[in-house]
Order: C-alpha cells, then sequence, then structure tokens
C-alpha cells in the first residue's frame, strides 16, 4: 500500500484560500492511513474551524472515490461531483490521485492534502507503517530473504551489513532495525547463508528508465 | 504520596465489625476483590479491585456494605421525584449498557409512558427497590437486562434474573399476579452497511472478539453471536460503513448538537464511558457541561470530536477506563491512538488544548470531578486570554 501522511492544516488553508467552492474527495483504495470517507470529512471540518480564525469561508463539498490512480473509475465517478460552481478539488489520495483528476479536468485547479512518503506495509501491533519496496525495478528478494535491503536498508547496500550495524540496528537511527542484521538471521534460519558468498554488482539504477511505462 | 492515597474517598466499603461474615459478597464478587482473612475470618475489599458493579452491596444481607452509587437511599428517592415527574405507574428499570431509545422500548415491552431508571448493571438492583416501588403506587415493573453472556461485570444480568424469578412467585402469592416484574434480555450489537463498506480489513484488526471476517473478494461478514458491541470497529471504520445499535453517527451528531444549544460558555462537552463515570440519576449538571456516556470510550470518534468543535463547544474531555478495568478486553484504550492523532491536527489550528483524554474509575468518585474541574479551568482560561 502507499503510504502518505496528512499535510499541514495551514500548509492546505494556503493552498485552498483563493477559492470557496472546493469539492474534498477521499481514496479508498491502497492508501494508508485510510483516507476514505471518514478522513474527507473530518478533513473538511478542521479546515473549517481553521478557516474561522483566518475570516475566510469555504463551501466544501465531500465525497470519496474507489481508487483516485484509476482514470477510467475516476472520470465516471467525479463527473456527477463536478458542477459549474466548483473551483478547486482537494485530493486526498497519494500523489496519483491529484494528477489523475488534473489530467481529467485541465481547468480545474487540484491540490495535495497529503504527502506521499512511500511503500509500505502496516505494523497494527506497533501502530507504524514501515517502508518495504523502493521500486526499483530489479528484485532482491530471492537472494536476501525475503527482506528489501534497498528499501530497508538506509544506505540500500546490496552487501551489507556496513560497520554502522550496532546490535541489530542501524547506526542512522537506532529506533530501526538493521536489514541486513535481519537478513543474515532470516537466511541462517534457512540454511542459507553460502547465498552471501557471492558478491552482488552494484545496482542497475537504470532497471526503471525514469518516468516509468509499461505499454499492456 | 501513600498519604494520599489512603485519603481518596472509595466509593465502596465494607464495615468489617459488622459483618456478619456470611460470605455472599464473598461468592458473588465478579472480580475477587474481596477476600477472607484466614487467621480472623473477617472479610475485607480490596478497593483496586473493585470495579464498583454493586452486586455485594445489593445481596448484603446485613447491610454492611456501603456504595457511593445507588445506594438503597438514593434510588428509592429518586423513583419518588422520577414518578411525579414522569406521571406513570409503570417503571422500567434498565441496565445503561442495553438501553434502547424509546421507540425501541416500545417495540421491546409495548409501552411509552414509564418512569426510567437507567443504571450501570440491574444487578446492583436488590429486591427491596422492587418492593418500595410497589408501595409507593408502581403497579408494573420491567427490567431490561444485558444477555447473561454479555454481562459487563458477568454476574448481574443472571443474578438479576434469579432475584426476579424469585420475587415473581412471591409477588403473585401477595396477589401481585403471575408476572408482577417482567424481564427481558437485549445487547448492543453493530450495524454493517454492505453498500459503504470497502473491504480494507480495520473492522478485522480491531475486534477483541473476532467477530468481522474478511472473505474475498472484498467482503465482510460479522458474527453477531461474538459482537460485545463496544463500537470500536464503528469507530476505526474509514468508510462509515458500521453503525452502533443506539450509538449510530447521527444520532450522536443529533445529541451533540442538542446539548451544544443547552450549554452557556465555556461549554464543555464529556464524552465517556458508562462504566468509568457513573452518572448522577437525575441531578441538573451545570449550564456549562454536558455529558454522552457512551457503551464504551471505543465509541468516541473522532469525527464527533471534530463536529463538537465545530458545533461550538470550547473543550472535549474524553473520560475512558484505565486498561486494567475495561470490561470490553481493552478496546476503550485503543481509541487514544486516534485521539493523539487528532490532537495532534487540532493543535495546528489553534485548538490543541481543548482536547483532554483521562482515564478514571467510580472506585474513586473524585478522581472524575477532579479532572473535569481542572479541565473546565483551562478551558475558561483559554477563552478568558481570547477574549482579552
Amino acid at each position: 500500500m502507499i503510504i502518505t501522511t496528512q499535510k499541514p492544516l495551514d500548509e492546505i488553508l494556503g493552498l485552498i484560500s483563493p477559492y470557496k467552492n472546493v469539492l474534498i474527495v477521499g481514496c479508498d483504495g491502497c492508501t494508508q492511513p485510510p483516507r476514505g470517507i471518514r478522513e474527507a470529512e473530518t478533513l473538511s471540518q478542521l479546515l473549517e474551524l481553521g478557516s474561522r480564525q483566518r475570516n475566510k469561508q469555504f463551501a466544501f463539498k465531500v465525497n470519496t472515490l474507489v481508487k483516485q490512480c484509476d482514470s477510467h473509475l475516476t472520470a465516471v465517478a467525479l463527473k456527477d461531483m463536478i458542477d459549474g460552481d466548483l473551483e478547486a478539488v482537494l485530493s486526498l489520495a497519494c500523489g496519483l490521485g491529484p494528477q489523475t483528476i488534473a489530467s481529467l479536468y485541465p481547468e480545474l485547479p487540484v491540490f495535495p492534502a497529503q504527502n506521499t512518503v512511500f511503500m509500505g506495509s502496516e505494523e497494527r501491533e506497533a501502530g507504524t507503517l514501515e517502508e518495504r519496496c523502493a521500486a526499483c525495478g530489479d528484485c532482491v528478494l530471492g537472494l536476501t530473504g525475503g527482506i528489501c535491503p534497498v528499501s530497508r536498508c538506509a544506505k540500500s547496500l546490496l552487501n551489507g551489513p556496513c560497520g554502522g550495524s550496532q546490535n541489530g540496528k542501524c547506526e542512522v537511527d537506532p529506533n530501526k532495525d538493521c536489514a541486513w542484521a535481519l537478513i543474515i538471521e532470516r537466511l541462517d534460519k534457512l540454511g542459507r547463508l553460502y547465498v552471501l558468498e557471492e558478491i552482488q554488482p552494484a545496482k542497475d539504477h537504470q532497471a526503471v528508465a525514469r518516468p516509468g511505462k509499461i505499454t499492456l | 504520596m501513600s498519604e494520599q492515597i489512603t485519603e481518596e474517598k472509595v466509593a465502596v466499603s465494607l464495615e468489617e465489625d459488622t459483618c456478619s461474615r456470611c460470605s455472599i459478597c464473598y461468592s458473588l464478587c465478579p472480580f475477587e476483590a474481596i477476600k477472607r482473612d484466614t487467621e480472623t475470618g473477617k472479610f475485607l475489599l480490596e478497593i483496586e479491585k473493585c470495579q464498583v458493579c454493586g452486586i455485594c452491596a445489593s445481596a448484603c444481607p446485613s447491610k454492611v456494605i456501603d456504595i457511593y452509587y445507588y445506594d438503597i437511599a438514593s434510588l428509592v428517592s429518586y423513583l419518588e421525584r422520577a414518578k411525579k415527574k414522569y406521571a406513570s405507574d409503570t417503571l422500567l428499570i434498565m441496565c445503561k449498557g442495553s438501553a434502547p431509545d424509546i421507540n425501541g422500548i416500545e417495540s421491546l415491552f409495548g409501552i411509552k409512558k414509564f418512569v426510567p431508571l437507567s443504571v450501570p448493571c440491574v444487578g446492583r438492583i436488590p429486591e427491596e427497590v422492587f418492593i418500595r416501588a410497589l408501595l409507593m403506587g408502581i403497579r408494573k415493573i420491567y427490567v431490561l437486562a444485558c444477555d447473561e453472556d454479555f454481562c459487563r461485570f458477568e454476574r448481574g444480568s443472571p443474578l438479576e434474573g434469579r432475584r426476579i424469578a424469585a420475587l415473581n412467585i412471591l409477588l403473585e402469592q401477595l396477589g401481585y399476579g403471575k408476572e408482577a416484574i417482567t424481564l427481558k434480555r437485549k445487547s448492543l450489537k453493530v450495524l454493517l452497511k454492505e453498500d459503504r463498506c470497502i473491504a480494507c480489513g480495520n473492522c478485522v484488526y480491531y475486534c477483541p472478539w473476532d467477530a468481522p471476517k474478511l472473505v474475498s473478494p472484498g467482503n465482510v461478514k460479522i458474527d453477531m453471536d461474538l459482537c460485545h458491541g463496544c463500537g470500536l470497529c464503528v469507530s476505526m471504520c474509514p468508510a462509515f460503513a458500521l453503525d452502533l445499535e443506539n450509538w449510530e453517527k447521527d444520532r450522536i451528531s443529533l445529541l451533540i448538537s442538542q446539548l451544544a444549544a443547552e450549554m452557556t460558555p465555556p461549554r464543555i462537552l464529556v464524552f465517556c464511558c458508562q462504566w468509568a463515570v457513573f452518572p448522577a440519576l437525575d441531578d441538573e449538571p451545570n449550564k456549562n457541561t454536558r455529558f454522552i456516556y457512551l457503551p464504551c470510550a471505543a465509541r468516541v470518534d473522532i469525527a464527533h470530536v471534530v463536529e463538537a468543535f465545530h458545533t461550538g463547544i470550547d473543550g472535549v474531555l474524553v473520560a475512558a477506563c484505565a486498561e486494567e478495568d475495561c470490561k470490553l478486553e481493552g478496546a476503550g484504550g485503543k481509541i487514544q491512538r486516534p485521539l493523539a492523532a487528532l490532537q495532534k491536527r487540532l493543535g495546528e489550528i489553534g485548538y490543541g488544548e481543548q482536547l483532554h483524554f483521562c482515564t478514571v474509575a467510580p472506585r474513586y468518585p473524585e478522581a472524575f470531578t477532579r479532572e473535569l474541574a481542572q479541565f473546565s479551568e483551562k478551558i475558561a482560561g483559554i477563552q478568558k486570554g481570547e477574549s482579552a
């Protein structure tokens, strides 16, 4: 799932302040934490509260879309939400949502309510969302016991660990696990430590030529 | 420090010297808060374990257990006042946990006009209260208890069932008919609106009883026999696809706007767990404070907190049970994380200080009063600062 964090309310208020009629639209897709109708409604109320102090009045419409990254689904659903009075759209999706909407409605300003931070998974007990994939285009999980060093090692090392691995933690942030300590532990358990004897060549950073594009 | 603790007023106390040592309280207490001193034979109350269900006080033949909430005298005097106020000779005693609204009551019991008595667990109502009610001129008594397996105090609902069965036999002999007291049972359940569900699985994770199951492709099923009606899944659902019977989102919203309209500044709205703060029977609260007594702090919805500020409430206080006191597998405490996240965001627009979370227990009746007083003072201070 794609992990996002809320932009500071002040920043959002700044973005939408030139407009009055704004559609706040959530996304029911993979975004975590969930940014569906609950989040859209809560955000609209928080923005209204915040706007009172700025003597500003908005007229929000609040809705949600199944997945904003799907341009066809979004186009069909947005048709019923967008009318002549609407001046701007505030999207709660990851960075894909505002771009889909912008391409569908070239004349309509679209603003993000989120910062998109990484692809990750949810550790529910700890209450954390943790980065797990960097979309590098050349997956090494088969060699690393199913633990991604590209996204989980601060240096993205392919031949780790480095000297900064301290008791299983990373020197960059002692609250984070050293990915390579985890990889070694896991390969050891699997009886596959020998895999590491082969030195991996430098990463091919052109495995995905930006911007990535695949023809179906 | 220890001196302070011993001085804290407690809600239940056992007069050891006049106790007849019959051991009824000891055998009934669901929380093993009463223990027998093997050397002296005396029974002692361990207040830290006590959940103030009142079962011991209601069953003590020697009346040596003193209880701060809903003792016989205050129940009887409430009934006298309420009988006049509601001008009815029908009494309805309800467990707060399962009590439906007026329409629900009509469909359950077929009554529209009645004297309401709502308490946390009906297991605390002794025989004497029923008899005193009949003596007062009450002709028919209905009791609504939670289903036996869902009683927050484990033994309250089953105990009251036995009590009523025995009372009915006695009352029949006295000419009160076959069923002077009618008992019904009901427990709150979650409501699923399948058309709104986005199959995210939040409910599956948060439910302490594994009642919801997510089945592929994208479909949630809830086993209602497992649902305890805490409302945590409702508060965590990103799609508003779940609701809690009697505590639906729209109903709470309406309640917030009604309460806000009654209040004068500084307006303080308290969302509290019914089992953390016991409501007064009929006291008129002051004009600054109103309460929403939820079946568990788990049903404190951040959407409602924001809505409260939106409606003009100046301060929101959330009172939950401490984790060790939660009757619903710690569901209430799970709300702390979303509340903390909300508080941070409220801080960005200058409302951060106006939300406060606390854990309290009815065993220390003054603990909540203190929290409320401190918070009220803070909110009044913020208001003064703003107007200055």
